[in-house]
């Protein structure tokens, strides 16, 4: 819990610097995510007060439920930059790609809790899971949103690995995915989406295109140098080289600002919201909690180090916010309703099941 | 919908062995996100500190603009300090390109501030499409004062548009002076590589003619600079620092702009030039080559449509008469026969020779100028009436190569050494001469063409005005002067020209009172030449040259007002004035003029009485 407040702290720090100097419309972004943070505790505590368990059966319904709100989403939700993502909820938009990805955490846990039989999955066996896996991914892909349905992709990866595979299976799966990128370059990517692959690979072809977003935050974290520039002395964020700052790009002001070491720290605190987020699931005392906890955890991570990898230009460009980090309701929220389960799980290790 | 409701809490629950297991793979999947954090911070590493100070650079590229603020160039003064040419701020609309996140936009926007078609400044942005982005592009000169204001007012909604206030030459006397003067252009690719021109940059202006180019390094100043920090917009958000910029130098000319205006009027119409001198010192008061070039056309680069047209008009614009028109001397040269003649001992200022009208070497005529003869003839009459037949003797007893080493002594055949550039050396013909080029021994009649200033003899007017300068100077044989001082913006004086003898003319005093005698009835005996020159109250010495042009035999006798103009002689006059203490000398050509006598003298006068003006009035007063 310390621990979330200390992120949250950063988190409204750098905000408040990334929006420096304010302008004076409407409410700040510091202000909106303080709220949201408000609110994420709120859920925390509802997480917390129900006994995790509940989920094992109920995640049927839940599933249900947000599948139906990708589908609206995609066909009825507020469109912007040519993307359908949002539901309008009226105090804030929701994004139901975000809580999607909790709860195929929950879906995936459940079914392999119910289903392991600790010898390891048989292709055959896999079936239901990568078709439950495969209907959120599509529709989140649809949106477009390659970001989170890769997120989808990578909770799925993780969650199975660790209830293990048998060998075939595992080479087979490895056969058929290598098999499909370059079918998935040419017909599943849009063109955009495929133009930042290509400028990843060579940011200074186009450096005011495309290969923007990628120089200008490599700018910005490298001329950090050891201790960074200060604290709301960052040029490439203040005078606006830096695009997405508050969101997808919040660590390059932070890095700016403080530098080599500050980011060391940065990453440390992430780093050991991981590790005891792994030491819960080591501590449950049921599959079901384990598997929650690992993928809450292969959650936060992957989105964590997609996140910065892109950030300091290791991968392409795509929509992925830093969990707790970037400015975001949505995101914000689904991390903390993570960290609710975690804490859940951990609370309940000396509650033998009945 | 879970059909199965088995005893789910015994497969759920971990024993002993499952949690072995479990912990095996947490430690996995521990040891897989240590590896891929431990390659986050590696890039930290890679980025902060190994390359760290590359990005810093970048960073501050990003952020921080050089302006540079061009230096007001030097002003051109007259010998009095009356400003000739001096700078007024034109206020030029640029673009920078980094600058415009949507320029269609923006272009629209300006073609109906500006009033101007979007495919001229489109054709504006293409043509500089060479340059890096952050070059402003030049998308109008000169607007007036209401689109600036508005300008400035909107800057907002104009991303990358900007009003810059460059400095620009104000021609305050027009053309005075075109040629000597030059102008000014931007400077060119081939300039940009070489290493004198290293702090120029494209765009830069740089004198490209005449003094503007011999004095460019002293004219231009040096470049200030403002470090401005900007936005990712280009708007400026702080003056980091700035340095000003250093005015050029000031260049104070010898020339009289009274003068020289004079001069020019009367030649206005005509292809010609007019050299007006201090003997005594050198110092040019005119260097008027006729016609003017019209530099208001040369500002912004010229248009290749004016450039044919210098090119094809038949009185040669582009040409510096002064220096680099190179003219047979005509009689002028008969000056130079004369000094020879009394130095080598030829003649004394008594001799008199007879002129029949004509005169017979090796069974050819070679004429006077005055079919019927001047009959006896002392060196005065001879200069003052002109007489070809006195002096194809004296240089026939003088010789070809003799009579060279007077020409040469009287700096003809050399360059002045005037600082302007492209000056022409003339010719002093000699039998060796003849020899190397041609590869023809030298005939004797070609001596007499030769003394009398046709044949193969070819002068600048300029050489012709030092030359007289010299007859009445002492002989000193000066370097001619446009610059009498560079001055420091403040005032102060850098350089100041002081007078140079660069040679002596042979001869000695007595034989050059014998020519100034001669020179000055020619302008005020009777049957002298140069009588069109002539002033009240201020002897003037002179000698009237008429110069043949190579035409074919239909037109030899042909009277000179019915030939086509190219045929026609051209017009010489040289003269020096007040004859008892001569301070100027002026020498006039006029191409195809005709007669030295009526075309060249009376504009001598003009500028004689432009001199002397105060001391002609005093005169007539009292």
């Amino acid at each position: 819990m310390l621990w979330i407040m200390l992120i949250a702290t950063m988190c409204l720090m750098n905000l408040y610097s990334a929006i420096y100097p304010s302008k004076p419309l409407s409410t700040p972004v510091y202000i909106k995510q303080l709220y949201f943070f408000i609110m994420g505790m709120g859920i925390i505590l509802a997480i917390i007060s129900v006994d995790y368990r509940i989920f094992m059966s109920w995640n049927y319904p839940i599933y249900g439920a947000v599948c139906l709100l990708l589908l609206y989403a995609l066909l009825l939700g507020k469109s912007q930059a040519g993307t359908q993502r949002w539901i309008n909820l009226g105090f804030f938009n929701l994004q139901p790609s975000e809580p999607a990805k909790l709860m195929l955490v929950i879906t995936l846990a459940s079914f392999y809790s119910r289903k392991d039989t600790g010898k390891g999955f048989t292709l055959k066996e896999l079936g239901v899971p990568i078709l439950l896996t495969a209907v959120p991914f599509l529709l989140i892909l649809k949106q477009p949103d390659l970001g989170t349905a890769l997120m989808l992709g990578f909770i799925f990866v993780s969650m199975t690995l660790f209830v293990k595979l048998k060998w075939q299976t595992l080479s087979i799966l490895l056969g058929v995915c290598s098999s499909m990128i370059p079918i998935a370059w040419k017909f599943l990517l849009k063109p955009y989406q495929r133009q930042r692959i290509e400028t990843f690979l060579n940011p200074e072809s186009d450096p005011l295109r495309t290969g923007y977003h990628i120089m200008q935050s490599k700018i910005a974290v490298g001329s950090g140098l050891t201790f960074g520039k200060g604290y709301l002395q960052g040029t490439q964020g203040h005078l606006d080289f830096l695009p997405e700052r508050h969101t997808d790009f919040a660590f390059s002001i932070w890095a700016e600002e403080f530098g080599f070491f500050g980011s060391v720290i940065f990453l440390s605190v992430y780093f050991f919201l991981v590790l005891w987020g792994l030491n819960s699931a080591v501590s449950s005392r049921d599959k079901f909690g384990t598997l929650l906890c690992i993928g809450v955890v292969s959650l936060l991570f992957w989105q964590a180090f997609i996140n910065l990898a892109m950030v300091m230009g290791m991968l392409p460009v795509v929509g992925m916010p830093l969990p707790l980090f970037s400015y975001g309701g949505s995101s914000l929220m689904t991390s903390m309703a993570g960290i609710g389960i975690l804490i859940s799980v951990r609370m309940r290790r000396y509650q033998v099941p009945s | 919908m879970p059909k199965i409701r088995r005893p789910l809490e015994q497969i759920n629950k971990i024993d002993e062995e499952e949690l072995l297991i479990l912990k095996k793979r947490v430690d996995i999947a521990t040891a897989i996100i240590i590896i891929f954090v431990a390659f986050l911070i590696a890039r930290l590493w890679f980025l902060q500190i190994h390359k760290g100070e590359e990005y810093g650079r970048l960073s501050e590229n990003n952020r921080i603009r050089i302006q540079e603020t061009q230096a007001p160039r030097g002003n051109i003064l007259d010998r009095h300090g009356r400003i000739i040419i001096t700078n007024r701020p034109y206020f030029n609309l640029v673009w920078t390109k980094e600058d415009a996140p949507d320029p269609d936009y923006v272009i629209k926007r300006l073609s109906r501030i500006l009033n101007e078609d979007i495919s001229t400044l489109l054709s504006r942005i293409r043509e500089a499409s060479g340059r890096p982005r952050y070059v402003p592009i030049l998308l109008k000169e000169d607007i007036d004062w209401k689109t600036l204001v508005y300008i400035e007012n909107h800057h907002f909604e104009l991303p990358g548009v900007r009003v810059e206030a460059v400095p620009s030459r104000d021609y305050l006397y027009q053309n005075l002076a075109s040629h000597l003067i030059g102008y000014l252009g931007e400077i060119s690719k081939e300039e940009l590589k070489k290493k004198e021109y290293s702090n120029y940059q494209g765009g830069d202006p740089i004198g490209k003619m005449g003094i503007e180019k011999v004095f460019e390094k002293e004219l231009r100043g040096e470049k200030g600079h403002r470090y401005l920090e900007v936005d990712v917009h280009g708007f400026e958000q702080q003056e980091l620092e700035q340095q000003d910029p250093l005015p050029g130098r000031d260049l104070q000319l010898t020339l009289d702009i009274d003068i020289q205006r004079t001069a020019e009027k009367a030649l206005e119409g005509l292809g010609g030039a007019v050299v007006a001198m201090e003997v005594n010192t050198g110092n040019l008061l005119a260097l008027a080559s006729s016609p003017p070039l019209q530099l208001e056309e040369f500002v912004g680069g010229i248009s290749s449509k004016a450039w044919k047209k210098l090119l094809e008009n038949p009185l040669h614009p582009l040409f510096d008469k002064t220096i680099q028109g190179q003219y047979p001397p005509g009689s002028t040269y008969k000056i130079v026969t004369a000094l020879a003649g009394l130095a080598e001992g030829v003649i004394t200022p008594e001799t008199i020779l007879y002129c029949p009208g004509s005169m017979r070497l090796h069974g050819r005529r070679y004429g006077c100028w005055k079919a019927s003869g001047h009959g006896a003839v002392s060196l005065t009459q001879a200069l003052a009436e002109s007489c070809d037949v006195y002096f194809y003797q004296v240089g026939l007893k003088v010789g070809v190569d003799k009579l060279a080493t007077y020409a040469e002594s009287l700096g003809l055949g050399q360059k002045t050494g005037i600082i302007l550039e492209n000056e022409k050396e003339g010719l002093v013909p000699t039998s060796d001469w003849k020899k190397r080029r041609k590869n023809e021994s030298w005939q004797e009649g070609e001596t007499l063409s030769v003394s009398i200033g046709q044949g193969f003899n070819l002068t600048t007017p300029l050489q012709v005005c030092r030359m007289t300068a010299a007859i009445v100077n002492g002989g000193k044989i000066l370097r001619p002067h446009i610059i009498a001082e560079i001055k420091d913006p403040d005032g102060s004086t850098i350089q100041k020209t002081e007078p140079e003898v660069v040679g002596e003319a042979f001869g000695n005093a007595q034989q050059r009172n014998s020519i100034i005698k001669g020179l000055v009835a020619a302008v005020n005996n009777r049957h002298g030449t140069s009588g069109n020159a002539k002033l009240a109250n201020i002897t003037v010495g002179g000698k009237t040259g008429t110069a043949q042009v190579v035409r074919m035999k239909k037109f030899k006798s042909m009277p000179e007002a019915e030939l086509p103009r190219k045929y026609r002689d051209h017009a010489w006059f040289t003269c020096f004035a007040p004859a008892e203490n001569p301070e100027i000398a002026i020498t006039v050509l006029i191409e195809h003029g005709g007669h030295g006598g009526s075309a060249a003298a009376p504009i001598a006068k003009k500028i004689l009485e432009e001199y002397f003006k105060d001391r002609l009035k005093q005169d007539v007063e009292p």
